[in-house]
């Protein structure tokens, strides 16, 4: 199987004691040795929503238009992460806290080998980072990805409006050239009617820790994990556990079980609608095989909406979604509340509340059926809105959350679901 | 059952009053019936109306106990006292007696209370869940810290004395010197005799977790905070920011993980805070400790974030668990199960008493000195801190350059503002953690000194620096641009209010900020002109919400700061729906930082008159910038902001909210100090649309009660006497008027709150040396004042309308004349005035209000000496003794006061009917354990941080209670010490025989033993100090034998060096003294009280 280039990202490490592991690329990577910049964006900048606002700033980052769907994340770190977090692809991201870049960018801190926003919105950016590990600064980072940002911009203004009306699309550039923006504001159409899903994932099948072992000798399960747009730190997580293939969203079931003879499947989170027919709908087909066929199936984030889907149920739109790293999630089995990392847009609809918080658009998947025609009951939900926050397949050994376990960034409250895989797995394969 | 915190002290403020508060709230809202004990009379908490039953009295076990046994409550809470209220509760536990009478301990239980607090079993915790602490070996003996000390091996040492508040007796040693002479006293002070000896983990990062944690095992970490001071002090005594700034989520996340994990196994219920020192070069990490207990810390979280701590924690002890509970802040639809989220920065900066006590020594180490704290709120740190430093009323509300001037008071300082520090002292003022460190720092960056260098010499966060320095850049940029106001770039100007430059920065650095000062800006380019430059411009700020959750749900709690937003053109900011508010907006303005001389009843003031506005139906809101304080609690007015007490940002918050009136008695001479010059900006203000009326008595009203001849002028129209004085704006000026009045003479600045620099002097010497220390200048003149020797003093707290007067009360201070009334012990009813003289009291009081046109709230302080009443001074405000007077003659003045002022008379009120029966005694408590080098004898210059009470039928046990309350021991045997002035000796006589008829052996230096032999008064004569024979007072002392001194100083401050050692000594080994004849008198009586044991609780009750 072919490996990915060298980099500062290492899956499993240092949790592992196996050698020759690959090691991936960081999207930090590219800021050592010789970086090469895109052109610096200065002066008055002009964000635009479609909604009709309208607010000043200054322009950092790569000197281009940003566009996208304007969202809010209220993590007060870990925006090294978020950056990278493929999620975030085709959105303008606004981070609530005011201070963005105080402890710089880190080597191998990165959850993928990119930065995703098409723009970042923030208060200040801040110039002079300070941390033993930092090796530049946020607007180095943005503009070694060609990512534009604007600062100096009232973000409480533009969150409470996001809060209010729901996520829209917006446009930023230069102050002087409003009127160009507002055409293209007025051109712009939804990211989410794109395949997101094929942008932030790989083509290629990747073994990850071939031959990798536990701490008592045995070979680990091996599982194959759909990437629909997965961070590093999913991958990290799962190597602890299982030897792990990093597969294109849209494998075969059959290529799964026949060529690469799995024990259980993951699928992971990524962007966009999980009603959009690309890739996303292909890692639903072989999500419902899986479920279908007695496999163990674990789910995150869009991996969660894309079971939600398979199992009959509908997913929408909310308003502004989750995006943070403070979210509160209650376990309805033990009572327990878990404060988790989340980021999503949509949301699988309660199949007896139906869909709480929802987005005004009322953007809705049509008509679903149960693909593997097993029950599901809801597991988790959200302690605020009550909303669907991870489900059970009743009697199947699968389970998916719309939290982030791996947080990276966040809480590591939920860390445990992937010990519990491995437990569900190791039952299943009637490893004691 | 909830216990409270008792008095205000170094280390232990307003927050459990704060905290006390909200958490009986929370159990009666669920149907608790709650009963309150605190000693401190000044609280919200144990007003007659905040719980069902309410006891002032001692907190000490054995009264605790009493009460138990009297109210018989289903359960104790006692994690909202602070560490008073925790070591009684474990001490009940410990003797069973909770057990005994049926009490469930709820909150953390005691198990989880001795884990945290017991360092031996703390560390073995921490040890099974692998968390890194620093290495400590608890000791319980001198020769246990010598062979630590070895084991160790490193120096510097810390030592901890265990069980005690603020880090007592802790310190830093270098060598075995000094490890010996820390130790002793930390030895000492532990309630369990038990120092830690540590590792010093100096320079590195501190900071703080505020965790809450139910009974179903849900935590979450509600705030983070980081200290700017590197390891080594205190941290209520560093400059604190929340949340984290320089730690990466990686970093914060494993922080999380332990603190959790850490307060799992110590299985804590509620609130708690756990302390981590961080290498920020190494990301090791250890754990210094945790507060099973809601803190001061998380008073600052519960403001800094919204996040009710206190009352969440209460529910949970109740059994709540946290998703159960809705965020109050967000309301329905949020749960209190989640962490609150900030979008501001948030800066604390303790406030310290070193501009009242020069003598103390300034270094902050490991025990706290601070009497409060400030806390600002802004969109980047910058802003928070300068918001901040305006907030703590010290001096100039800006950091200016620093010249030598700022090395100390006194005579030639107007010359030696010319000359700027020299650059030697600042490296000192940067790497000793003192008051004027962050001041330094913003300084060698105005010197152009490098992050590096300052990094170098401080030890301090880089990202700090970096701030620091900003602060100085732009600065720099404003006095090389040096223009006239109506000039400034509209953007420049915008970007520095977005940095939050006030005005009058903005104004003093336009002008190169002159020598004389920021007050001496020439018209036309001062503070008021910047203001008209931003007005014209449609400058001012936004106001944001303070909602746990950055914007992301709608917030219901109107609690506010402001800040300049860039990039946004909206004029003034108004309230939503301002138009369409039927309601008047009435603003009450808060007395900031508790300092000495402002503490917590000024507070208490402000909430009344919060609550007067409300009950008459009116807006009230609150401006306030104390996070400890009940005032600055969510729910306590309808609006909530978060500001510097100065003119401009008072201004600003006028305009947003189109205020009908503001109210100034309420919040100390902080607030009162603001009527002037709010009453001159107000014709300004006009044009902007505010139609604002400075509610109660006239600034023309308060200037003639407070300016001296004006005063003068009225009390003779009056046909008042007052005692012979004079003002002096130069050295000769008060010489002069020294010798026209006579010695001895009382000297002070105009215009001061507590005393301070208030001296009584008795000779030329005495007069030189002050003259030499004193400060003087056009606008800061001295008063001299002839000493009435021998004065009883009187206070009296009253209200008027302008046709009635209500006296609160006429209280009798203990200590004669001379002494400030804020460090006296006053008693209410008066104990030996005479009817007669009562009748003038009264006569005069209703004379003063009506005549000075008081409309609302005043005190009168006034001394009787033989058979003449004498006013000393009037102050037009809410005043210290104000709550003191509502529980002692349930008359809630404060809230009278505040109607009055809001046009209700006195005759259109219903006043409750007097209470009667019982004696009310508030005693002071004193700092003189923290602060060395203050020398500890009360005197003109107030020092008292605190103050307690004792109610009961007789007087002698009434004053027993407020003594023991003061935390000092009464004692009930072994030897006294005597040594009194000459001309109190024959008066020491009858005190003698007293105490030997009580069992007590008497000791004396040879002059007064002379005189008590002679009236047959056996005593053991000793050495004077001085004579440097032995044995002399200090071995009696050291060696146990002394349990109670009288000492009577010389008149004067200037401190005589014997009396001076032995009181240091007696305040290090808790030996009680008196420094009066009545207060030798008193504390006799209280000692004859306590051994007849007849002590029982009172519980407060009042007629409304």
């Amino acid at each position: 199987m072919p490996l990915g280039a060298a980099g500062s990202f290492c899956p499993g490490s240092p949790n592992q004691n196996i050698s020759n592991y690959p090691s991936f690329i960081d999207a930090a990577d590219g800021l050592l040795n010789d970086a090469e910049f895109y052109p610096q964006a200065s002066g008055p900048g002009l964000l635009l929503t479609a909604d009709g606002g309208r607010y000043e700033g200054d322009l950092f980052g790569a000197d281009k238009i940003g566009e996208g769907e304007l969202v809010f994340t209220t993590g007060m770190m870990g925006y090294q992460e978020s950056l990278t977090d493929p999620s975030f692809a085709g959105q303008v991201l606004t981070f609530t806290y005011p201070l963005i870049g105080n402890y710089g960018v880190h080597i191998n801190r990165s959850e993928s080998s990119s930065v995703w926003p098409r723009g970042v919105v923030v208060r200040h950016a801040m110039k002079q980072p300070d941390h033993r590990d930092s090796v530049a600064t946020v607007n180095d980072f943005l503009r070694l990805h060609n990512i534009p940002g604007i600062e100096n911009i009232d973000t409480r203004a533009i969150t409470k409006n996001v809060r209010e009306l729901g996520t829209v699309l917006c446009v930023f550039g230069p102050l002087d050239k409003e009127d160009m923006l507002k055409a293209r504001l007025s051109e712009l159409t939804s990211p989410e009617l794109d395949d997101l899903v094929d942008l932030v994932s790989i083509d290629q099948a990747i073994m990850l820790n071939e031959g990798s072992c536990d701490d008592f000798g045995r070979r680990k399960p091996r599982l194959a994990a759909l990437d629909c747009g997965i961070k590093y730190n999913i991958l990290r997580s799962l190597c602890q556990y299982f030897e792990v293939i990093w597969c294109p969203p849209d494998t075969n079931f059959s290529t799964l079980t026949n060529d690469y003879q799995i024990d259980a499947l993951f699928c992971s989170n990524g962007p966009g609608d999980p009603a959009h027919p690309g890739k996303a709908s292909m890692a639903k087909e072989t999500l419902a095989k899986a479920v279908e066929s007695g496999y163990p199936v674990m789910g995150i984030c869009l991996g969660h909406q894309l079971m939600g889907l398979a199992s009959g149920l509908k997913t929408y739109k909310m308003r502004y979604g989750h995006r943070g790293a403070n979210q509160p999630v209650v376990d309805l089995v033990s009572g327990k509340v878990l404060i988790t990392s989340q980021n999503h847009g949509f949301a699988v609809a309660d199949p007896e509340s139906g869909m709480l918080a929802a987005h005004p658009s009322g953007a809705t998947s049509s008509e679903v059926e149960n693909l593997h025609g097993q029950e599901v009951k809801v597991r988790y939900i959200n302690a605020n809105d009550k909303t669907v926050e991870g489900l059970d397949v009743i009697d199947k050994p699968c389970f998916t959350v719309q939290f982030h376990p791996e947080a990276c960034p966040g809480p590591h409250d939920a860390a445990g679901l992937f010990a519990r895989f491995k437990k569900i797995v190791d039952n299943h394969l009637g490893v004691i | 059952m909830v216990l409270g915190s008792g008095p205000i002290k170094i280390g232990q403020a307003a927050e459990f009053d704060f905290s006390g508060s909200q958490a009986v709230r929370a159990l009666r809202e669920d149907g608790y019936e709650v009963i309150l004990v605190n000693s401190n009379p000044a609280t919200i908490q144990n007003d007659p109306e905040m719980a069902d039953k309410v006891y002032i009295e001692p907190l000490l076990s054995s009264s605790i106990k009493r009460i138990l046994e009297i109210e018989k409550p289903c359960a104790l809470l006692a994690g909202m006292g602070g560490q008073t209220a925790l070591n009684i509760a474990s001490e009940l536990a410990h003797l069973g007696v909770l057990d005994e009478l049926g009490v469930e301990l709820i909150g953390s239980d005691l198990e989880a209370i001795d884990k945290a607090e017991d360092r031996d079993l703390f560390n073995k915790v921490c040890d099974s869940i692998n968390l890194p602490i620093s290495e400590a070996i608890a000791c319980k003996s001198m020769e246990e810290v010598i062979s630590a000390a070895e084991q160790i091996g490193t120096w510097p040492l810390l030592i901890r004395p265990a069980f005690t508040l603020g880090g007592l007796g802790g310190g830093t040693a270098w060598n075995v010197g000094e490890l010996v002479e820390i130790a002793t006293l930390g030895l000492r002070n532990s309630r369990i005799n038990q120092v830690l000896i540590e590792e010093s983990i100096l320079g590195w990062q501190e900071l703080e977790y505020e965790v809450m944690r139910d009974e179903a095992d849900n935590a979450i970490i509600v705030c983070t905070m980081e200290n700017i001071d590197p390891m080594g002090v205190h941290t209520g005594e560093s400059t604190v920011v929340a949340p984290l700034q320089s730690f990466s989520d990686q970093d914060h996340q494993i922080l999380r993980d332990q603190a959790l994990r850490l307060i799992r196994a110590l299985n804590i219920k509620g609130g708690c805070n756990v302390q981590f020192a961080f290498n920020q070069f190494t990301g090791e990490i250890r754990v210094i400790e945790v507060n099973p207990r809601v803190s001061r810390s998380s008073a600052l979280a519960s403001k800094a974030t919204g996040y009710p701590i206190a009352r969440i924690a209460a529910k949970i002890a109740v059994g709540y668990t946290l998703d159960e509970l809705p965020n109050p802040i967000t309301g329905d639809g949020t749960t209190a199960a989640f962490e609150p989220t900030l979008d501001y920065c948030v800066v604390k900066i303790p406030r310290w008493p070193f501009d009242k006590f020069r003598t103390a020594d300034r270094t902050l180490g490991t025990s706290m000195k601070s009497t409060g704290e400030v806390m600002a709120i802004g969109r980047n740190f910058e802003e928070a801190f300068l918001k901040a430093w305006a907030s703590l009323e010290q001096g100039c509300p800006h950091p200016r350059p620093l010249t030598k001037a700022d090395e100390s008071e006194g005579d030639t300082m107007a010359e030696r503002a010319n000359e700027p520090l020299p650059d030697a002292t600042l490296v000192d003022w940067c790497k000793i953690a003192t008051d004027r460190r962050m001041g330094a720092l913003i300084e060698a960056f105005r010197r152009g000194w490098s992050v590096e260098q300052v990094h170098e010499i401080t030890r301090i966060t880089r990202w700090f620096l970096y701030r620091f320095e900003k602060i100085a850049q732009m600065e720099k940029e404003m006095v090389t641009l040096s223009c006239n106001p109506t000039e400034i770039d509209v953007e420049l100007l915008r970007k520095w209010k977005s940095k939050g430059f006030a005005d009058s920065h903005i104004a003093d650095a336009l002008n190169s900020f002159p020598p004389e000062g920021y007050k001496s800006l020439p018209r036309g380019r001062d503070e008021d002109s910047v203001m008209r430059r931003r007005h014209s411009l449609s400058l001012h700020p936004n106001y944001r919400m303070v909602d746990s959750c950055a914007a992301e749900f709608a917030a219901k709690t109107p609690y506010y700061y402001s800040t300049y937003e860039p990039n946004t053109k909206q004029g003034i900011d108004h309230v939503p729906n301002l138009s369409k508010m039927e309601k008047e907006r009435y603003v009450a303005i808060g007395s900031g930082p508790i300092r000495i001389g402002q503490g917590i009843e000024f507070d208490y003031g402000c909430v009344h008159a919060v609550m007067a506005i409300r009950e008459a139906g009116k807006d009230a809101i609150l401006i306030n910038n104390n996070p400890e304080t009940v005032s600055t609690d969510f729910d306590t007015s309808d609006r909530l902001y978060f500001e510097p007490l100065t003119l401009e940002c008072v201004t600003e918050v006028l305009l947003r909210e189109q205020a009908h009136a503001i109210l100034l008695q309420f919040g100390g001479q902080t607030a009162i100090n603001l009527s002037q010059p709010l009453e001159k900006r107000l014709p300004e203000l006009v044009k902007s649309g505010l139609n604002l009326k400075i509610a109660g008595t006239s600034c023309d009203a308060i200037d003639e009660a407070s300016d001296r001849e004006r005063f003068e002028k009225f009390a003779k129209r009056a046909g008042l006497t007052m005692p012979r004085g004079a003002t002096g704006l130069t050295s000769n000026d008060v010489r002069n008027a020294v010798e026209k009045i006579g010695y001895p003479v009382l000297i002070r600045p105009s215009y001061v709150l507590g005393g301070r620099g208030m001296e009584i002097l008795s000779n030329d010497e005495q007069l030189d040396a002050y003259l030499a220390e004193a400060y003087l200048a056009p606008d800061k003149p001295l008063l001299v004042d002839e000493y009435l020797g021998h004065a009883t003093e009187i206070d009296v707290d009253a209200a008027s309308d302008g046709k009635d007067v209500l006296i609160g009360a006429i209280m009798e201070h203990l200590e004669e004349a001379g002494i400030h009334s804020g460090d006296s012990t006053c008693f209410i009813p008066t104990q030996n005035i005479s009817d007669k003289m009562l009748e003038l009291i009264r006569e005069q009081t209703i004379k003063i209000g009506l005549g000075l046109n008081i409309i609302g709230c005043y005190n009168i302080q006034f001394a009787i000496q033989g058979d003449v009443l004498y006013v000393l001074e009037v102050n037009p405000r809410s005043s210290r003794t104000v709550p003191f007077v509502a529980k002692s003659s349930g008359l809630p003045l404060a809230r009278i006061a505040a109607k009055i002022t809001i046009g209700i008379p006195l005759s259109k009120q219903t006043i409750p009917v007097r209470t009667s029966g019982k004696v009310c005694v508030k005693a002071p408590v004193f700092p003189f354990i923290k602060l060395r080098g203050l020398d500890p004898a009360p005197g003109p210059e107030m020092k008292s941080t605190g103050e307690v009470f004792g109610s009961h039928a007789n007087a002698d046990v009434a004053y027993l209670k407020a003594r023991l309350a003061t935390e000092v021991p009464v004692a009930q045997g072994g030897g006294v010490y005597l040594t009194v002035r000459d001309d109190d000796k024959p008066k020491l006589v009858s005190i003698a025989k007293d105490l030997i008829e009580l069992g007590f052996v008497i000791y004396a230096t040879p002059g007064t033993a002379d005189i008590l032999r002679e009236n047959e008064v056996p005593v053991e004569v000793v050495y004077r100090i001085m004579e440097r024979m032995h044995p002399d007072a200090l071995d009696l002392m050291r060696q146990g034998k002394i349990s109670f001194i009288v000492n009577v100083p010389t008149i004067s401050g200037g401190a005589v060096r014997d009396g001076n050692m032995m009181r240091r000594l007696a305040v290090e080994l808790n030996i009680p003294f008196v420094t009066t004849i009545r207060g030798a008198v008193m504390e006799v009586a209280a000692i004859a009280a306590m051994m007849k044991g007849e002590m029982e609780p009172v519980r407060l009750q009042v007629n409304y």
